[in-house]
């Protein structure tokens, strides 16, 4: 691996997750708030973090089955927040005095 | 009050007084980098270094026996069994980390013999404890388990956190054994040091401090407890599902075989999952409580928890994770800088929220406010972001120019040694490493004066909330 591939891979790589995480943050505030404009932000990172998962695969001199991985684990992410979110509200809920 | 909270008051305050000493340690290790002639021959880098690593281990541990030894009287309702035998124990592990510190500071080192592995020390990174410091380590824990086993036993009433908590105190216990063996050959070694290292740090411990957070979320933000134990069983399952074969990433370059790279590479890739969950969590308990808490020092450090774990562990550690980066990456800057993140985040963070939430009971403070504890956190956490952002330019300078570029040469390592990114990313650690040091100073002022007087502001505020 050269030296400017080690750079862009590892960095991209954390962008990766990071981007992930922003999308977690974004969608729960959206939710949160049944903001539009902070639920799109949240698609928009996620939607970088596709990229970067697809700039990888194309760019980076990586084995064939981790960049498998990173696509694998790049659709996970787009279903974790919700899910989480949705799970969350349903033991909240679950949980409230029933009147 | 409980007698076994009146012990957890001593392990925040032996925790508190040696996370100082791990701070003092740190930035002396630090400043090394910057003069390298610095007490040579007099008190070296490497052994700056063994108390820092040592104090972080023993700090965190004392603050979850803390931790524990205040919450499970109130989940049992009933003071704990053999309370007499914990109290004395704690004289005596604070007295045999004085002796240790005391060897380390003044002996440090010696022959390659067993006295020194029984009375000097074993020299295995991270439990460089001399043998018999270590046999009292076990002593202690075993007295814990006791504690926690004997008391749930004779209240006759188990909860899902302690169901928890007693499982994940055989390994916590058991794997502490593997400080132990003496093993000549050094792959061998490595690969149980690692059962020791890894499964404590990424696996019990992460269990323990998530059975402390559901007790703290119970306490802090009243949350049931249905929902606090269905999230702790989601947890340990994602935790444990990740972090137990994730150990495989230490044996990636140890002379282990090939097929930890696919092992290794894969699990520890996974473990930024459930950290997104967690994410998500702290966004959903901070929204839905729109921010307002009576222990606001308590509430925004569990959120530094949560977000901290996830940049330092899961961003930090993912960057580095694959067998074709951590080939260039280990043993490099880099790795401490994740390392530093990671430990901050995942415990440090929790211990000092929960001593925040003990201190709002002890006190009696409705509500638990002061500006110090503002500064406290700023500086610790901007102390630590830029500490591990300068180990972090400098690990990649070490990468590139160490192994990539020079293909890990003895050439090549002077090389990147001398590289100006290395340097400055050295320099900033160190300066970030004051600001931090600030930031404890600040957080010790805090914990001694928070609650003792409620600012007006604070009482008027939840009255009109």
């Amino acid at each position: 691996m050269t030296p400017v591939a080690l750079f862009t891979t590892a960095i991209a790589l954390g962008l990766i997750v990071l981007s992930g995480g922003a999308y977690g943050v974004l969608y729960g505030a959206g939710s949160l708030r049944s903001s539009r404009r902070l639920l799109r932000a949240g698609y928009v990172c996620y939607a970088g973090q596709l990229l970067l998962v697809l700039a990888v695969c194309v760019a980076a001199p990586l084995a064939i089955v981790w960049k498998s991985f990173l696509v694998l684990s790049g659709i996970a992410y787009g279903f974790i927040p919700p899910i989480t979110w949705r799970l969350l509200q349903a033991l909240h809920h679950s949980n409230e005095p029933q009147p | 009050m409980y007698r076994s909270q009146r012990l957890a008051l001593r392990y925040f305050t032996a925790a508190i007084v040696l996370f100082g000493v791990m701070t003092a340690a740190g930035l002396l290790s630090a400043t090394y980098y910057i003069q390298p002639s610095l007490l040579y021959n007099v008190f070296d880098f490497h052994m700056a270094k063994i108390v820092h690593i040592n104090t972080l281990v023993i700090w965190l541990l004392m603050g979850f026996i803390g931790a524990v030894y205040w919450f499970l009287p109130q989940e049992l309702e009933r003071e704990v069994v053999g309370i007499r035998l914990a109290e004395i124990l704690f004289y005596v592990f604070c007295a045999a980390v004085a002796v240790v510190a005391a060897v380390f500071l003044f002996v440090q080192y010696g022959g390659s013999n067993q006295f020194s592995m029984w009375f000097i020390n074993q020299g295995r990174k991270y439990v460089e404890a001399p043998r018999w410091a270590a046999a009292g380590i076990v002593v202690v824990v075993l007295t814990f388990v006791f504690n926690v086993v004997a008391t749930a036993v004779r209240a006759r009433r188990m909860t899902g956190i302690l169901w928890v908590l007693m499982l994940d105190l055989v390994p916590l216990s058991v794997l502490y054994l593997d400080a132990f063996p003496q093993i000549t050959n050094m792959s061998h070694d490595l690969y149980w040091w690692w059962w020791l290292v890894h499964m404590w740090v990424e696996a019990t411990w992460e269990v323990l401090i998530g059975c402390l957070m559901a007790w703290s979320l119970m306490e802090l933000l009243g949350t049931s407890r249905r929902i606090v134990e269905t999230w702790l069983y989601i947890e340990v399952m994602l935790v444990l599902g990740t972090g137990i074969l994730g150990l495989g990433h230490h044996y990636f370059w140890i002379g282990t075989p090939q097929y930890w790279l696919s092992i290794g590479g894969f699990f520890s890739a996974l473990e930024p999952l459930p950290l997104l969950g967690m994410v998500v969590h702290a966004v959903y308990d901070a929204g839905t409580h729109h921010m307002h808490t009576t222990n606001r020092p308590a509430f925004y450090w569990v959120l530094a928890e949560a977000f901290g774990n996830f940049i330092g562990a899961g961003v930090f550690g993912f960057m580095m994770t694959l067998p074709q980066i951590n080939l260039f990456s280990h043993g490099t800057q880099w790795t401490v800088s994740h390392g530093h993140f990671a430990f901050w985040g995942a415990y440090g963070c929790g211990v000092i929220a929960i001593i925040y939430l003990v201190l709002q009971r002890t006190r009696e403070a409705q509500v638990l406010e002061s500006h110090a504890w503002k500064w406290s956190f700023g500086l610790l956490n901007l102390g630590l972001i830029g500490m591990v952002g300068g180990l972090l330019v400098a690990g990649i300078a070490q990468a590139i120019y160490e192994r990539a570029e020079g293909g890990s040469t003895l050439q090549a390592f002077v090389v990147a040694s001398e590289s100006s990114w290395f340097h400055s990313g050295m320099y900033a650690r160190l300066a970030f490493g004051v600001v931090f040091a600030l930031g404890y100073l600040t957080l010790v002022y805090d914990l001694l004066t928070i609650g003792r007087r409620v600012p007006i502001v604070a009482t008027t505020q939840v009255a009109s909330a």
